[in-house]
């Protein structure tokens, strides 16, 4: 029963590593649970997206309590996982909000962390033995 | 790059091939689904373009 137990807990903290992993690098998760297609798709198609969003000059939004709707932009931004951080680290992603392709430099970077969110949770899934 | 039209061909582009993948297990499937989603993106917001042309926006 006590092996079962620490079976049940090391197994949770496994999938949880791996979910982890899968929102600091895009596409990570997959690729260690074997789903090597998927996971590579996942990383250059992600990783582009939020690069192609920096480019047009997007703004990676800091996460501020005093106005909720910047906070939710920031969440989703965030979703992307290492590449946020090493972005606002080196000064990417301040926005230029004059520039024409403000707005779509947004959208492409607060999507990109949104759908590697739901990545992990594919990821999750996987790790769990539902798909 | 500036063209409106581009770029949102572009971002239809990168969300058909991320969910095709995410909802499809087969390659085949996958490229099937996510072909349908992009031309679905791409024919609905031109569509939607002209439907809102002729509102004094």
């Amino acid at each position: 029963m006590r092996a079962t137990t620490a079976d049940r807990e090391q197994s949770a903290t496994y999938t949880y590593l791996i979910c982890a992993l899968a929102w600091a690098i895009p596409g990570a998760g997959h690729l260690l649970l074997g789903r090597r297609q998927k996971g590579l798709t996942f990383l250059i198609a992600l990783t582009l997206m939020f690069a192609f969003g920096l480019w047009l000059e997007g703004r990676l939004f800091p996460i501020e309590s005093t106005e909720p709707l910047v906070v939710l932009a920031a969440l989703a931004d965030v979703g992307i996982g290492l590449s946020f951080f090493i972005a606002r680290a080196t000064g990417a992603g301040a926005g230029h909000v004059v520039a024409l392709t403000y707005e779509y430099g947004n959208a492409f970077l607060i999507v990109a962390g949104l759908m590697n969110m739901l990545a992990v949770l594919d990821v999750f899934d996987i790790a769990q033995g539902r798909k | 790059m500036t063209s409106h039209l581009v770029l949102m061909v572009v971002f239809a582009l990168f969300v058909s091939v991320v969910f095709g993948t995410l909802m499809r297990d087969e390659p085949a499937e996958q490229l099937r689904f996510g072909a349908r989603l992009f031309a679905a993106f791409v024919l609905g917001g031109i569509a939607l373009g002209w439907l809102l042309y002729p509102l004094p926006l």
